[in-house]
């Protein structure tokens, strides 16, 4: 191996899990090893094949059998979204992504959905609860709902879906080695503090059962401008960046990839993710055939998303120096590159664009210079950011004085151009959103509370000492290291605007609440001019 | 107590690496451990540390590639380090060149003191990494690698260092870029990972050792980073000693030697 290419990166229906299982060995050449486990569960869930797919108002049902135009518009709250398939039209029907080629009813685009900006938004869930009666497929047991031993059909065994976006990811525990057989010791015990959904302590499908899992609750993230969260450029390298261990590597030729496809980055490829994604969320027992998984990641290489129109301020692509927006500069723009510098910005939003604009009114002319400053407020204004694994450890040191392009710092994205998990607070406490906890509210938590104890033997964790409380341990279920817990790899910026909430617990309602969560986590007082700059900002990418 | 000089380059290989080569013995130098305290200046901020009433310069913060790794609020750090002969002071601070920093793992929630900026005072130099964007390059440029091996192919010893009580880390892939490239040079066949555990007589006569087998994981853990790396390498013997005897940063290292 060269140097040069090493140097960085429900009713469980005993019937059907019968059959289901025959499909078990059907283990494809480079699935990752945590998939097996999952397939079990999955199997053990009854698919529901009377399931009712229904056309919604942008709702893009499974097996519509209608082209994907090369270019498609949506409106969403700021503006509007464009897609932009650069390989032309995309005929989906026999389409592996948008046919229900499984039996419970979905498809990849069921939880994709072009008009959500390839994910989908909470509210759109809701429309589907509605105009369904909570029996569209992605309403299904084994994910759509809190837990599948769960009554189905239930607000209340759905409400993690319906009021967060937040479908069950099911994880071995202890983690599977990736590079071998067998499990990781982990560095920690983990022990289950509070469980409203009920699946962590089931006897069927929880830590205690006979194929022990580990639940915890994510937004799906934004199938579009995926080359750029895998890319191999700038950062990928043998080792992952911030911690030195080896980098996962793609099973198909053995490069180290970037690590950066999902929020615990337990896949390699877009490949091995549509196998995982295949086996939970389809329970398609038998897995993906290779023509199939050709033909979604191909689809996906070649598919961008991002805002064109804003409300309040026009045409986004109208004037110069606007090269941040819209699907057609992403797909022509640097791959793979750090944007955090003055010969490249993450937004390269020049100040041209922002002065008065002929045939524009006062007030789309001003929204224009909001966003350009909030673009500014993005590159340049200053805080500090303490106590942050993964960034405050990687030699910037603790506090660091730095801006949001210094982790968001990858080109047109707002990606970490490396391998990008770092815990910012949003699913370990005390900063995760939580209930409050008093006598005078009767409100209860939704989400699901782990209590992490990391063993005498290693270093203790440099913020959290031996013990950390945690919504979800993110990363650390996949690598069982104490540094890892509350990690989680950041989603890429774009089609913000299509697809709330955000995080990957969904605990920031709207773009409004993200910004809110950095001013409190690091004491940035953010004045509400800052604030409303950078919400107009972010909600035209 | 004794400790090595080397240059400043080497260090910024480092986190690090170097042959085991220049080194002399230089008296006046500085052990201790301490909270780190954090200055803010209108451009990026200074790290100082106070020992025996005396506040010392360590270094501003800048990216990865910079020789000074800040240490951590909330942590205490062992300061490793020579005072400016000139008495020179950055911050309020005596300038400590070299220094090493290492974060000590246990927290230490009493390591929180920020500085606010000094009216009117402006760091004595540009630094290279703004607060913001960067000028589109590192802060500091490697040294480039020196000239590829000729035959006959010897065997050939590396070190790379660690901070106090670590192991791999963030900048020990960029460590072991030398050993790789001459590995890959010479096809090497064998590799040997010898892990070391360090220990420190501090200025005020304490002797801190590193922790119990911290020598073994740290000469596994390289081992496995080099497991599939080197197509010619057939085997890989991992070994390490867990005596600490009173040295300096020098110690605290894994030996890689490569065998033709």
């Amino acid at each position: 191996m060269r140097l040069s290419s090493l140097i960085l990166l429900a009713g469980c229906s005993t019937f059907l899990s019968a059959i289901a299982m025959q499909g078990l060995h059907a283990q494809q050449s480079g699935e990752p090893a945590h998939i097996d486990g999952q397939r079990e569960q999955a199997a053990a869930v009854a698919a529901d094949t009377q399931a009712v797919p229904n056309g919604g108002r942008a709702w893009w049902d499974p097996g519509e059998g209608k082209p994907l135009a090369r270019m498609v518009e949506y409106d969403n709250d700021h503006g509007r979204l464009r897609l932009f398939n650069t390989s032309g039209e995309i005929e989906t029907a026999g389409h592996p992504f948008f046919e229900p080629i499984s039996s419970n009813g979905r498809a990849c685009v069921s939880c994709h959905q072009p008009a959500d900006g390839m994910s989908l938004s909470v509210r759109t869930i809701r429309e589907r609860w509605e105009e369904t009666g909570g029996t569209d497929p992605i309403f299904a047991a084994i994910d759509g709902s809190n837990c599948p031993n769960l009554p189905q059909g239930e607000e209340a065994s759905h409400s993690l879906l319906l009021q967060r976006g937040l479908f069950r990811v099911f994880l071995p525990w202890p983690p599977k080695d990736p590079w071998g057989e067998g499990t990781i010791e982990p560095e920690f015990t983990l022990e289950v503090v509070r469980d409203p959904g009920g699946c962590n302590t089931s006897e069927e499908y929880g830590l205690a059962s006979d194929n022990p899992m580990v639940s915890v609750y994510r937004r799906p993230r934004i199938v579009a401008n995926l080359p750029y969260p895998t890319h191999r450029n700038f950062g990928i390298g043998p080792f992952i960046g911030k911690t030195g261990a080896p980098a996962l590597r793609d099973p198909e030729n053995g490069e180290p990839v970037n690590m950066n496809i999902m929020a615990d980055a337990r896949t390699p490829t877009l490949g091995t993710q549509a196998m995982d994604a295949a086996a939970t969320h389809l329970q398609l027992l038998g897995g993906l055939s290779e023509e199939q998984r050709r033909q979604i990641t191909a689809f996906e290489d070649q598919l961008f998303a991002a805002q064109v129109y804003d409300n309040e301020g026009g045409d986004l692509l109208l004037g110069e120096g606007g090269k941040a927006f819209g699907p057609e500069n992403l797909a022509y723009g640097d791959i793979g590159v750090l944007g955090n510098n003055t010969t490249r910005w993450v937004f390269p939003v020049d100040e041209s664009w922002a002065e008065p604009q002929p045939g524009l009114t006062d007030e789309q002319n001003a929204m224009r210079a909001s966003i350009w400053r909030g673009q500014q407020i993005f590159h340049f204004r200053t805080f500090w950011i303490s106590d942050s694994m993964h960034l405050n450890t990687v030699g910037l040191g603790n506090p660091v004085k730095r801006t949001c392009a210094t982790c968001h710092g990858m080109h047109m994205t707002g990606l970490d151009a490396a391998n990008g998990w770092m815990d910012i607070g949003t699913t370990n406490l005390p900063w995760a959103r939580e209930v409050p906890l008093n006598p005078w509210t009767d409100e209860e938590e939704l989400m699901p509370l782990f209590k992490i104890t990391c063993r005498d033997d290693i270093p203790p964790h440099p913020f959290f000492g031996r013990v950390i409380y945690t919504q979800d341990p993110g990363r650390a279920l996949i690598s069982g290291k104490c540094n890892d817990v509350g990690t989680i790899v950041m989603q890429q910026f774009r089609a913000l605007a299509s697809r709330a909430p955000y995080f990957s617990n969904g605990s920031a309602a709207n773009i409004r609440e993200l910004i809110d969560f950095y001013d409190r986590r690091y004491n940035i007082q953010y004045s509400e001019q800052e604030k409303v700059d950078l919400e107009n900002f972010l909600g035209t990418l | 107590m004794s400790m090595r000089t080397i240059s400043s380059q080497l260090l910024a290989a480092a986190g690090g690496l170097a042959l085991v080569t220049t080194t002399s013995a230089q008296a006046q130098d500085l052990a201790f451990v301490s909270c780190p305290i954090i200055k803010d200046t209108p451009s990026v901020p200074c790290w100082l540390a106070e020992y025996d009433g005396e506040l010392y310069y360590m270094g501003v913060q800048s990216d990865v590639s910079a020789p000074f790794t800040p240490p951590w609020l909330g942590h205490k750090a062992l300061v490793e380090g020579t005072p400016a002969a000139d008495g020179e002071r950055i911050c309020g601070g005596i300038v400590l060149e070299p220094v090493k920093v290492s974060v000590m793992p246990e927290m230490s929630p009493e390591c929180g003191t920020v500085l606010m900026a000094e009216p009117g005072y402006v760091l004595p130099f540009e630094p290279r990494r703004p607060p913001g964007p960067s000028t589109g390059q590192l802060a500091f440029t490697p040294p480039p690698p020196p000239p590829l091996p000729e035959p006959p192919f010897v065997a050939r010893t590396f070190e790379v260092y660690f901070p106090f009580d670590g192991s791999v880390n963030f900048q020990t892939p960029r460590a072991l870029q030398e050993v790789l490239r001459y590995a890959e040079a010479i096809g090497a066949t064998r590799l040997e990972v010898a892990g070391y555990r360090g220990a420190v007589q501090l200025s005020d006569g304490e002797i801190i050792a590193e922790r119990e087998g911290i020598s073994d994981l740290r000469a596994r853990e390289v081992a496995r980073m080099f497991d599939g790396m080197i197509d010619s390498v057939e085997d890989i013997a991992v070994s390490s000693s867990d005596l600490a005897e009173p040295g300096d940063w020098g110690d605290r290292k894994v030996a890689i030697t490569v065998y033709p």
